[in-house]
């Protein structure tokens, strides 16, 4: 396509010429440093003026769910790693509890401590991840040294752990493949010491800039209704007022024993999202914290179970709060080993679909802070 | 570049001149293997690891690759971080073009060697990057560490060193013969090989069991498991929201034909057993479809107001269109299945009820074809206008596409 065309192009209502403006149609993508991968997105312009948009998926469609199908419930863990690969151990989590679920598999006490401190952890990672880029999408360059500098020590626990820095692999049903080492307790306490000294100073240095509330606060209002119309969920929905977290709402594991906050927005903008996101990191920080003081040091790490798990014909459900939103494992079943169906639902590609209504009326500029805020990690919009 | 590529026939004949060619040779060579500046390129999860190689712990800087562009007209290398998908490859080829020469090609990941996790079942993926553009260099991991990305440009570094004016660089070919099964082809060569080795070995061993009458061969330890067995659970009992039943009797009340998937005879104590964690699964019939939903986000003790999700199952003889709806005030989840008939699949649309249903739904007729009547928009999300299936369907079998796992 060109860049700059002047037909109407998919997804865009007929418009009638207007004779006081000219409007035209520009293209971002799929290969821009600003959309996070390759979401491509038409932009209707007026000027300067974001008129719609309409994104294009697809550009890192890897049929994960058809690969499913010939792949053994255990054989496809690794493939949730590559959907959303900053929550991946989320991701695994999320498609085993589904397959405990059909097969009724229990875990045991300590399996279910290792799992939610390294949900935690990733938590914390990811939206370091994210505080690093959305700096480098504004234009500022120390956010992001400082924030992958900080990620790279719980990248290393994860190393320390399951010997993988990003595609980690690790649950399992009925707990996970292998036991935390003995340095584990005392490496996330080292991080959560960093952390604590180091968290108000980053927020600060980003969230307390002047240039960057001004581009901020006030850009990109999404509203209750439609945050929830649009199924949005996550710190986008949160920041827009949902008060919904799957944690707390639809425990899963054992995250009904812990004290923690939902950090809710006011306004709905950009910077709710990212003071929002902010306050999340601090609420992790808090879970793990009672983690550290209440895992049983002894124990099983999981139980036992067959080498070929099969579920029993029908469906089973079961859904986590990635660091992105609710994300939802759902298997169709007809007792074999492989399942009949499965299907991912992502929540990327909900928060995604607001964009339309959250950038219209702001200027292009602005729609870079809202694809900044959205935290969008395209392979999980497309599978 | 254009004085220089003429030195060598300038220089050359004079006495002397070879050794001034090949200084030049050497600056040039310096000069462009420190400054190699990569294009900001990154399509999943291999640019994760490349963005952690140019922060602060590996440094990228000390190869002189920290400066990512943003466009290709000012880059000198693109590292291929991450899977390249059919879609995508048009757009990477024209990338690969707007470069200016010398350019370079390290590709980095499984991926983009062969397809890597996703080379067997699968429609969209390209299995190997070389099939689109040449490539320098190869990076095997998934995805390759830091170090590994700084031991490929250290590769690249060395590959420009070797470069000469009087014998310019010709980028690679492009691999051309069609989709291989590479896999069985390596396993058919290691198994040759090892027969030979076998034979090779036979005397030798028929010599060692002579002389080791009473060996008996390795077998593991087995780990004790007697505690595992016996260990306790962590209880998975909780309900949220309202209890099945209520809901059911709610539904009952106004759609009297809906009944419950798998349950034959709706009772309380039916729907007990089924658990804590069981979610009321409604089967309604096409004609009522749009308008159940409707109802269900309406009334006030349903309330569901949340759309998790439109998918689709195909039954190789009908095809279930299933809907999962949750409320955000009273928590609780209610499926919601509609069969329609497999030979002309469709299905009034929920987009007007849920707005974020029509991507949903899209979706579901780019995989499985499905018409959503009165959609607003019904094109394809994810493939790309000229894929003429529906890849989710059971009978979507694309030799041209798909390459079965041989186990
Ligand atoms: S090689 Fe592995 S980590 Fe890299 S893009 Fe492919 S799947 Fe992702």
């Amino acid at each position: 396509m060109d860049l700059v065309s002047a037909q109407v192009p998919a997804g865009f209502p007929e418009t009638h010429p207007n004779e006081l403006t000219e409007e035209f149609y520009l293209n971002m993508g799929p290969q821009h440093p600003a959309t996070h991968g390759v979401l491509r997105l038409v932009v209707k312009l007026d000027g300067e003026t974001v008129k719609g948009v309409v994104p294009h998926l697809g550009y890192i469609h890897r049929s994960i769910e058809k690969m499913a199908e010939s792949e053994t419930y255990v054989q496809n863990i690794h493939l949730t790693d590559r959907l959303d690969y900053l929550s991946c151990h989320m991701n695994n989590l999320c498609l085993c509890m589904a397959v405990e679920k059909g097969a009724n598999i229990g875990v045991p006490e300590r399996g279910e401590y290792i799992r939610i401190m390294i949900c935690e952890l990733q938590r914390l990672q990811s939206h370091l991840l994210w505080w690093a880029t959305f700096g480098m999408d504004l234009g500022a360059l120390t956010a992001f040294l400082y924030g992958f500098d900080q990620r790279e020590q719980i990248t290393d626990i994860f190393e320390d752990v399951c010997g993988a820095r990003l595609t980690m692999n690790y649950f399992r049903p009925g707990g996970s493949y292998c036991d935390v080492p003995d340095t584990f307790i005392p490496r996330v306490k080292a991080v959560l010491e960093g952390m604590e000294k180091s968290l108000d100073e980053y927020a600060d240095l980003v969230g307390g800039n002047m240039i960057i509330q001004e581009r901020c606060q006030g850009i990109g209002v999404l509203t209750k209704e439609k945050a929830i119309s649009y199924g949005c969920s996550g710190p986008v929905a949160r920041a827009a007022g949902v008060d919904y977290d799957v944690r707390r709402d639809d425990p899963y594991g054992i995250y009904d024993r812990f004290d923690f906050d939902v950090p809710l927005g006011k306004n709905g903008d950009c910077y709710d999202r990212y003071t929002v996101r902010i306050e999340e990191m601090r609420q992790s920080m808090r879970i793990l914290e009672q983690c550290i003081k209440e895992m049983p040091s002894e124990g099983p790490y999981r139980s036992k179970i067959k080498t070929v798990i099969k579920i029993p014909e029908g469906h089973s459900y079961a859904n986590v709060e990635t660091a992105r939103g609710l994300f939802g494992t759902y298997i169709v079943s007809d007792n074999k080993p492989k399942p009949y169906r499965l299907k991912y639902r992502s929540p990327n590609f909900s928060n995604v679909n607001i964009i339309d209504e959250v950038a219209k009326g702001f200027k292009v500029a602005d729609l870079v802070t809202v694809l900044a805020t959205l935290d969008p990690v395209i392979p999980d919009i497309d599978r | 570049m254009g004085m220089i590529n003429q030195l060598p026939k300038v220089l050359d004949p004079i006495p002397g001149g070879k050794m001034v060619v090949n200084a030049v040779d050497y600056l040039v060579n310096w000069a462009r293997s420190n400054s190699l500046w990569p294009l900001v390129y990154g399509t999943s999860c291999c640019a994760i690891e490349m963005m952690a190689t140019g922060a602060a712990k590996h440094d990228i800087a000390r190869f002189g690759a920290e400066v990512f562009r943003a466009s290709p007209r000012q880059a000198d290398v693109i590292i291929l971080a991450g899977t390249l998908t059919e879609k995508m490859s048009k757009h990477l080829e024209v990338l690969y073009d707007q470069m200016p020469e010398p350019k370079y090609v390290v590709a980095m990941g499984a991926c983009t060697i062969s397809g890597g996790p996703f080379y067997y079942d699968n429609y969209s993926v390209i299995k190997g990057a070389d099939r689109i553009i040449p490539v320098d260099v190869f990076i095997p991991g998934c995805p390759p560490r830091p170090e590994a990305l700084l031991y490929g440009i250290m590769e690249l570094q060395k590959l420009i060193r070797g470069e000469s004016i009087r014998n310019p660089r010709k980028p690679g070919e492009v691999e051309s013969e069609p989709w291989v099964n590479r896999h069985q082809e390596a396993v058919a060569e290691w198994e040759k090989e090892q027969e030979a080795v076998e034979e090779e070995i036979a005397p030798q061993r028929a010599q060692w069991k002579e002389d080791n009458p009473d060996f008996k061969a390795f077998k593991h330890p087995k780990k004790p498991v007697e505690d595992l067995e016996k260990m306790e659970y962590v209880p998975r009992e909780k309900r949220v929201g309202a209890e099945p039943f209520a809901l059911w009797n709610i539904v009952h009340e106004k759609f009297p034909e809906v009944t419950l998937h798998g349950i034959e005879e709706v009772t309380e104590e039916a729907l007990a057993e089924k658990g804590a964690e069981y979610i009321p699964d409604f089967v309604v019939g096409t004609e009522q479809y749009s308008a159940f939903v409707r109802f269900l986000r309406e009334h006030a003790d349903t309330d569901c107001d949340y759309i998790i999700q439109v998918t689709a199952v195909d039954f190789v003889d009908r095809y279930d269109v299933c809907v999962h709806l949750m409320s955000t005030t009273k928590k609780h989840k209610i499926f919601v299945r509609c069969s329609i008939d497999h030979d002309d699949p469709k299905i009034d649309t929920i987009s007007h009820i849920y707005l974020g249903a029509n991507w949903h739904e899209r979706e579901v007729y780019d995989f499985f074809g499905i018409t959503f009547n009165n959609h607003p928009d019904m094109r394809r999300i994810f493939l790309f206008d000229e894929f003429d299936a529906h890849p989710l369907r059971k009978d979507f079998d694309d030799p041209s596409r798909l390459t079965k796992r041989p186990y």
